[in-house]
This record gives C-alpha cells, sequence and structure tokens, in this order.
C-alpha cells in the first residue's frame, strides 16, 4: 500500500487558504468577534447579581417560581466562586455560537428534508464534523483567526451543527405524509406547505434539536477554553493544568449550572414556542386551576410582565453602571511611558512563565501600559505571536525543547534573549526512595515501579530525549515503559504515590515548584544523556522592537537568579489561584529596585 | 359534456416509466413489469363522470384505486393520458395553475382526516380558503358555515384532537366543502370509521348531495358502501378498471369472474330495486287491469328487500311496479324475485342452494 500523504495534502490546503483568502477570514474575524463582543458587553455590564436577578425573571416566566429561585441561588454561588465574569463570556459564547449553528443548521436541514441528494451527502459530512477531534480543526482554526473567542467559536459550531441539522430534518420527515398531501391537496405553495404545516408541527423536534446544539455548545466552550477562548473553558483548564482541585471544582460547577439553566430554559422554549406545546401548556393550567392550594407557587408571569422584570432590571444595572464608573488606574508622576498603551502577554500553564507574566504585568503597569495576560498553550501561543496576535510570552525553552515551534517560526518571532540558565531535565524520585541516586541505579528495580515512568504529554521535548536517548544509554529501555500522559496528571500521580510513600519516577525539570512542595531527589545523569541544560529565553512578536521600543530595551536586560525566581514562585504558590497579580506584586515590594534594574522608569 | 373525464390514464412507477407504458400497450401483463422492478399502478383507466353524480371506485387494496385518485387533481401526474375537467386539460397545467385548480375547484377528504392539530376546528375548516386567500372575516364565516352543514355547529373553538372520529371526518368534510369547490375527491373517507359512524356519514353524505349537488368522485374497497353511494361504480383490479356501470348493472351483469365473486356478499336486497328486477307488463292485458289485478303496487326505486310484504299480504300474487307518475312500469312475479336474490350468472351453483343462503341472510 503506497503512503497516501493525505496530511501533507491538508498542510497545503491550510496554509493555501492563509495566504489566499487571508481577507476572507478577516471579514469573518471581524463580523464574529464583533457579535461576540457585542453580547459579552450586554451580559457582563450589569451588576453581577442584577444579571442574576434578570435570568432569573426569565425563569420565572418559562418555568416558575421554584426555578426562579434556583437559578438565582445557582447564579449567585458563580458570583461568589469570584467566576461571574468567565461566565458571562461563556454564556455570551455559546449564546452567539448556537446562534449561528441554527442560522446554518435549520435551513440545511429543512433542504435535506426534502431532497434525498442533500441529505445523502450531507450526512457523511455531518459524521465527520461531529466526530472528527475537536483539537484537529482547533489550531487551524487558531491559524486562521488567531488566538481568541473566535477558533473557539467555529469550532464550536462545527461540533454542534450535526445535532441541529439531524434533528430538524427528521423533525420535518416526522411529519405525517397525509397532512403534507393535504396541504398540497388544498392548492398550498411549496414554501407554505412548510411554513404553515412542516414547520410548525416539527418544532417540537426542532427544539429538542435547539437544546442539543446549546448544550453540546458549553461542553465544547470549555475545549476552546485551550485555545484561547476565555471564559470558564479557561478557568476549568488552567485549574487543571495546574493541578488546583478547587479551582476545577469550581469551575467546573459553574459550567454545570450554566448547562441546568440553558438546558430547562430551551426545554421550557420549546413548549412555549410551538403551538402544540402551548396548547399542552394551557391543558395542564386548566386542569390545575381546580385546586386551590399553594396557587402563588404556580404562578408564572405573563410574556409582556416578564418583559417589563428584565427591563426594569436591565435599567437599574444600567443607572448603577453609570454611577459606579470612578476607579481609575494612578500611575506615579514620570513613570508613564506606556499612556495606556496595550500590550498582550501570553503564557502556558509553566510555573516560571505564570511567575514572570504576573511580574511583568505589574512592572507594565507601573510604567503605564495596560497589560493583558492570556493562558495558551505552547502551540497556539507561538502561533499567535508568530501572526502578532500575541506581543511577547517569556519561557521559550531553547535550544532543545521549544525547537519544534522555533523552527516553523522562526522568520516571524524576535528573540529577546534568555533571562534564565541553565535549566535542566531529569529522571526524579522521592527522597524515601532509598537505593536510587542515578539512573544507573534504576537498572534491576523495574519492579519496585511497576516497571513505568510516568510520563507527561508525549509531544514534549524531554519526552523525545528520555524515550530516544536516556533509557537507551542506561540500557533500560526493554525494562521500564515510558507511560504518556499529561504533566498535570504526572504531577497529580507523584502526589498520590508521595503521600502513600510508594516509589514513583517521574521527567521533572529544573526550576519547578514540585522541588520546593516535595522532598524530591534529582538522579545523577554521568553519561550526561540528558544533554546540557537550556536557557529560557523572551520571545516576542516580529515588530515588537517597532511597536514597543522602551520595553524591547527593558525585556533585553530582563535576567533573573535560581534564587528570586523561587521566591517569586513559592510567593505565587502561597498566594493561590486567582491571585498571582497580587501575589507578584508582593513580591515586587519586598524586592524594591528589583524593576529599576533593567526597566529604570526614567531612560 | 361530462363535468369529469379521464382519459386513458396510466401510472407507472419505477426508473424508466414511459417505457412501461408503452410495453403496456404492446400487450405486457402487470407481472411482467414487476419483474424487472417497475410498479404499473394504473392501467389505461378510462372514465367520465357527470356533474352532481357521485362517481365511486372500488377496488381491494393494491388495485391503484388511491393512485387514479390522485390522478385526478395533479398530486399525481398521470405517465400517460389525460384528465379533462370541465374540458380544461389539468396534466398541461403548470404548477402553479394546477395548484390554483385545487384551491378553488377541486377538495379532497382524506381517509385518516388529515386535519392539522395545530389548528382549531374553524381554523381546519377555513384552510382552504387561507390558502385561497380570502380575508379572515370572511373564511372564518364561510367555515361556520361549512361546520354548520357537517352538523358540528358549536365545535369551532374545539381542538381536533377533543373529538371523535366520525366528527373529525366531519371537519374534514367542512373543511373540503367550505371552499365551494365543485368537484370532491373522497379517498375511502368512511373507512376508518365504526360501521355505526359510516353509516350516519353516508346519510349524511347523500343527504347534503341532494341539497348541494357537487360532483364526487368516492374511493372505497367496501361494495356495501360502494352501492349504497354510487350513482355509477367502477370496479378496479390490478390497475384496471374491470367493469364500469350502475350498482345495479354490477349485480345483475358482473363483467368477469372476479366481480362476481366481489358481489357474492353484498346484501342484494338492499340494493336490487323492484325496477331493476320487474318483467315487462304481461301482452293481452291492459295496464290498469294489471293494476287492478295486483294486490299491491310499489314504486319502481322500492328495494328487493321490501318487496316481501306486499308479497305476504297478497298470497303469491305478482305485484306492480310504476314509474314515478303512477303508470305501470312492469310486474314481479314471486318466482322472479326469488330468482334474482338468487342470481349469479356467472356462477355456476345449483339455484335453490344459493336461494337457501340469500333467504336466510336476508
Amino acid at each position: 500500500m503506497p503512503r497516501i500523504h493525505l496530511g501533507q495534502w491538508a498542510e497545503s490546503a491550510v496554509s493555501w487558504l492563509q495566504t489566499h483568502l487571508d481577507w476572507l477570514f478577516d471579514i469573518i474575524n471581524t463580523v464574529l468577534s464583533g457579535a461576540y463582543d457585542g453580547v459579552v458587553a450586554v451580559l457582563g455590564a450589569p451588576h453581577p447579581l442584577l444579571m442574576a436577578g434578570i435570568l432569573a425573571v426569565v425563569a420565572w416566566w418559562l418555568r416558575g417560581l421554584l426555578p426562579a429561585v434556583l437559578t438565582y441561588a445557582g447564579l449567585a454561588l458563580v458570583d461568589s466562586f469570584g467566576l461571574w465574569d468567565e461566565a458571562m463570556a461563556t454564556l455570551s459564547l455559546v449564546l452567539v455560537a448556537s446562534l449561528l449553528t441554527l442560522l446554518m443548521a435549520v435551513p440545511l436541514g429543512v433542504w435535506a428534508a426534502r431532497n434525498r441528494t442533500v441529505s445523502g451527502v450531507l450526512r457523511p459530512v455531518l459524521d465527520v464534523m461531529q466526530t472528527m477531534p475537536a483539537f484537529v480543526y482547533l489550531i487551524p482554526g487558531v491559524m486562521f483567526f488567531s488566538i481568541g473567542p473566535l477558533p473557539g467559536l467555529i469550532a464550536t459550531v462545527v461540533f454542534s451543527m450535526p445535532p441541529g441539522v439531524r434533528m430538524t430534518e427528521l423533525g420535518i420527515r416526522q411529519v405525517d405524509g397525509e397532512l403534507v398531501e393535504a396541504a398540497r391537496a388544498f392548492g398550498t405553495t411549496p414554501r407554505d406547505t412548510l411554513t404553515r404545516v412542516q414547520l410548525p408541527l416539527a418544532l417540537p423536534t426542532i427544539m429538542a434539536g435547539v437544546n442539543q446544539v446549546i448544550m453540546l455548545a458549553l461542553s465544547m466552550v470549555v475545549i476552546a477554553g485551550m485555545a484561547g477562548a476565555g471564559g470558564l473553558g479557561e478557568a476549568v483548564y488552567a485549574a487543571v493544568t495546574q493541578v488546583d482541585i478547587g479551582g476545577g471544582v469550581e469551575s467546573g460547577l459553574a459550567v454545570v449550572i450554566l448547562a441546568i439553566y440553558l438546558d430547562r430554559m430551551t426545554g421550557a422554549l420549546n413548549q412555549q414556542v410551538s403551538p402544540l406545546g402551548r396548547r399542552s401548556l394551557a391543558k395542564a393550567a386548566a386542569a390545575a386551576r381546580g385546586s386551590v392550594s399553594a396557587t402563588f407557587l404556580r404562578y408564572r408571569p405573563g410574556a409582556a410582565v416578564a418583559a417589563v422584570g428584565v427591563v426594569v432590571l436591565a435599567l437599574v444595572a444600567g443607572g448603577m453602571n453609570l454611577a459606579g464608573t470612578g476607579d481609575k488606574q494612578t500611575v506615579a508622576a514620570g513613570m508613564n511611558v506606556g499612556n495606556g498603551k496595550k500590550i498582550k502577554l501570553g503564557y502556558f500553564p509553566w510555573d516560571e512563565a505564570v511567575a514572570t507574566t504576573y511580574l511583568w504585568q505589574n512592572i507594565l503597569e507601573d510604567r503605564g501600559f495596560a497589560p493583558e495576560v492570556k493562558q495558551l498553550d505552547p502551540g497556539p501561543l507561538y502561533t499567535a505571536l508568530a501572526q502578532g496576535q500575541m506581543d511577547v510570552q517569556f519561557d521559550s525553552w531553547l535550544p532543545t525543547t521549544h525547537k519544534r515551534y522555533m523552527d516553523v517560526y522562526r522568520d516571524r518571532l524576535t528573540d529577546l534573549g534568555a533571562w534564565y540558565g541553565p535549566t535542566s531535565l531529569e529522571l526524579t524520585v522521592p527522597s524515601y526512595v532509598k537505593d536510587v541516586d542515578s539512573i544507573e541505579d534504576l537498572k534491576g528495580k523495574a519492579g519496585q515501579f511497576g516497571g513505568k515512568i510516568v510520563g507527561i504529554e508525549s509531544s514534549a521535548g524531554n519526552m523525545g530525549t528520555l524515550n530516544g536517548k536516556v533509557l537507551k544509554e542506561y540500557g533500560l529501555d526493554g525494562e521500564y515503559k515510558v507511560v504518556s500522559s499529561t504533566t498535570s496528571t504526572m504531577l497529580a500521580e507523584l502526589d498520590r504515590a508521595y503521600k502513600k510513600k510508594e516509589p514513583i519516577v517521574v521527567p521533572l525539570w529544573t526550576p519547578h515548584w514540585a522541588y520546593a512542595k516535595y522532598d524530591l531527589k534529582k538522579l545523577k545523569d554521568p553519561k550526561g544523556a540528558w544533554g546540557t541544560g537550556e536557557k529560557i529565553h523572551t520571545v516576542a512578536k516580529k515588530d515588537f522592537a517597532q511597536d514597543f521600543p522602551k520595553v524591547t530595551g527593558w525585556l533585553k536586560n530582563f535576567r533573573m537568579s535560581e534564587k528570586e525566581l523561587a521566591s517569586l514562585e513559592a510567593e505565587i504558590q502561597a498566594g493561590g489561584k486567582g491571585k498571582e497579580k497580587e501575589s507578584a506584586r508582593r513580591w515586587l515590594d519586598k524586592h524594591e529596585g528589583f524593576a529599576d534594574r533593567f526597566a529604570p522608569a526614567g531612560a | 359534456m361530462s363535468r369529469l373525464q379521464a382519459e386513458h390514464l396510466y401510472k407507472v412507477f419505477g426508473t424508466r416509466p414511459q417505457d412501461g407504458v408503452r410495453r403496456l400497450e404492446d400487450g405486457a401483463g402487470r407481472d411482467e413489469l414487476r419483474a424487472d422492478g417497475t410498479t404499473a399502478a394504473v392501467i389505461d383507466a378510462s372514465f367520465e363522470v357527470e356533474a352532481g353524480q357521485i362517481f365511486v371506485v372500488m377496488g381491494l387494496s393494491g388495485s391503484g384505486k388511491s393512485t387514479l385518485l390522485r390522478m385526478l387533481n395533479g398530486l399525481l401526474e398521470p405517465t400517460a393520458g389525460r384528465v379533462l375537467y370541465d374540458g380544461q386539460d389539468l396534466t398541461a397545467l403548470t404548477p402553479r395553475e394546477l395548484r390554483a385548480v385545487r384551491s378553488h375547484r377541486i377538495s379532497m377528504v382524506f381517509q385518516h382526516f388529515a386535519l392539522f392539530p395545530h389548528r382549531s376546528v374553524l381554523e381546519n375548516a377555513a384552510y382552504g380558503l387561507e390558502v385561497q386567500g380570502v380575508e379572515r372575516p370572511e373564511r372564518e364565516r364561510r367555515a361556520a358555515e361549512a361546520l354548520e352543514l357537517a352538523g358540528l355547529k358549536g365545535w369551532e373553538t374545539s381542538w381536533p384532537d377533543e373529538l371523535s372520529g366520525g366528527m373529525q371526518q366531519r371537519v374534514g368534510l367542512a373543511r373540503a366543502l367550505a371552499t365551494d369547490a365543485d368537484l370532491l375527491l373522497m379517498d375511502e373517507s368512511f373507512s376508518a370509521l365504526d360501521p355505526l359512524i359510516r353509516r350516519d356519514m353516508q346519510d349524511q353524505l347523500l343527504d347534503l348531495q341532494t341539497r348541494l349537488k357537487k360532483t364526487i368522485v368516492f374511493i372505497t374497497h367496501d361494495l356495501n358502501e360502494a352501492m349504497r353511494l354510487g350513482d355509477r361504480i367502477a370496479v378496479m383490479r390490478d390497475g384496471r378498471i374491470v367493469q364500469n356501470g350502475t350498482a345495479e348493472d354490477i349485480l345483475m351483469r358482473p363483467a368477469n369472474d372476479y366481480v362476481a365473486s366481489f358481489i357474492q356478499d353484498v346484501d342484494r336486497s338492499r340494493v336490487l330495486t323492484a325496477g331493476a328486477i320487474m318483467d315487462a307488463p304481461g301482452g293481452d292485458r291492459g295496464a290498469a287491469e294489471v293494476l287492478a289485478a295486483a294486490p299491491a303496487t310499489v314504486g319502481a326505486e322500492t328495494p328487493v328487500a321490501e318487496l316481501f310484504g306486499p308479497f305476504a299480504r297478497g298470497g303469491g300474487a305478482p305485484v306492480a311496479v310504476t314509474d314515478e307518475r303512477g303508470g305501470l312500469a312492469g310486474v314481479i312475479t314471486r318466482d322472479r324475485l326469488l330468482a334474482a336474490l338468487g342470481e349469479e350468472p356467472a356462477m355456476p351453483t345449483p339455484a335453490d342452494a344459493r336461494e337457501a343462503e340469500v333467504t336466510a341472510r336476508a
């Protein structure tokens, strides 16, 4: 069987699209980002508790008093987690994505229901859309639209479209053939047959599809968080990658609260919009009218009353916003170099990246810039830098670990030099594993470690070195199996083993906070199989020096000692999740003059 | 000229329907076509329906009667042949013109009522008028009238699923009547109803027909229904019309064994009329003399079932049959009456065995 180079064709197709249809993607980007930003602005504007009130009134209208109370309680809980903005960003993404999906899915479903050929062609396409792992098109999405909500939006639309199309087609096909024939027999035009007979009768099924679309969109939004879609997805992702169990549970619960709310509301909406649903509601109301008890619990405002309630709350919210815009950022006189210019700092959840990024956020703010920080995976982050969508990131391990990204994007990036080094890669065991001090000592002890080394992402550079070089040179490759997982899984496994005092061996690197948290032992590498250490570079977009000449100078001078970095990481670790910026600020306050060393205010 | 005319209608389903028609015209059978995946649903159907007539198409399921009906209003396009309605060839119309004909001049009543579940009874009855573009007050007034005709006054605001089957079909009937279309196509319209309700509906249709004088094409698989309703009856088998005539024609002179076997189960005494079985008045006696001699006289339209009384009262002497003006039309002897009930011309069954059976059933 000759090798069919489908992958290469796909790659060239993507790059062709990138160069030739640039303008189209720009238009799509502008329109959709505009729509998304608009919805975010509307949903995010009111005070959280007022917005929760608005959503609760909607629940009251659609479902009744108890659901309204539960809605309010759930949303208040989200607010108390400090996840309100994220939740609204997610809600906006879901709403925009669902709307976009339905705008395409319903007409497609109608078309498929009326034309067997269309249906036949559409079916495999939908299968692909539904089952192709999202990451496969998330990354091309980043290439076309850069990081941010848009690739997530597109991925969400792709993923949630199939049930919309399928349920619409099914709903229309399910309509009794005799009814359609009756409509035709009285001379109804095909279009009127669709709008007066088929769509109204298919509406319950179509609404079930809408419900599916929204739920799938919500589940996809979390994955999209990895490509910088923001919102709860990013919160979940950040918590998981940093083994932040508490944060993970909280942000996960926030997703669940949104999911239940959206599910119940669309379910109820189904009854409100479809003629048959309204009838059965009226019947149920008539049946309930007989009993007097607890009627106020069952009272539901009419659409008009509900609309008035929403408007009143929205007006109150608007008024409070006008009154509340008092706080302004204060910059010390003479220090204002940036004049509020935006600068986008990207990082992936490696501790030194988190530490330096938030450190620089504080420093740049002090100098009058408006820095934004964003967590991304390494791949999307390098892509975004190459496209100029991100300005700078601090955690480029060179020449080995991030070689692949640099090879691809070298021409479109600026290396601002190393700020830390050398780093080291190593195999590590807990100190309680007594008779193992060097990699050589692992030989013959596979039984003790269960014959495995718990690794991290198979794509990581050190995994390649471990499999390709280290194990071979020490003759361990038959004895130990490297299990690839994720960094967070590896750290969770380490934590579990450590607490039970079980032997474990993991690939780790310096600097890493695990060395501060646990009592660990780096295995010696007498043969030098891991190679010499790397340096951590600051890498910026290509035009960084033109856009930020002052900052370029500062970053080129930026250096940190191992002691400084360790204390900064410890400070951030101690401050807890979500408080990184404040922790870095505390560290800066303790290290007076640190920033001035390379970023003198007056210079 | 007749109101509705079907000329050599063919409907063939399959990949090359025109080929199928050619082969059928060349004498190929239905089964030969089926062998290569082509289904001949209707083969060479021709008939005429006069204005104000009820034309019944009768056949078992699969005989092609529903397909035939759907070609009359263009729901199915004939593979070959023409449908003339008031001299206008419906098969030559554009889709738009055809829709106009369907909305204004042809109505249809369905087997399973086909009421729109998301519309009230009144909105259902007004549907055809809505398609015509009649303004709401006008169409609601006319729909209410049609519902009253169908015996559903007071049910306007109900919903179809709150009604019994018979009432639902009355809504279906009202919907068809509301458009004032002259031609009514009824596709097994009473088949889904209970026998008693069905009888009621048949009576009501006949009653409406005396007032409205619509032209009706009625499909059924029930011969008794066909005999009750039909001014003319076409019997279909395997896509072909095998006999086309009045109820008496079918009963007295079945065209072939198939029709004959069909009419075995008909209650002949209720279908046959005195006029259909009478003999011509005896040669040498005058009409007045015959009338005077007869113990009883009956009208030509009297069902045979109602002749037994007069015979019993007259001690078996011949009964005289009069025409509409009271003049002598013919006479029926006792032997003639029994023979008519037992008559199965195509069936070589001993007459007395037949007689006993029929008498028992009567």
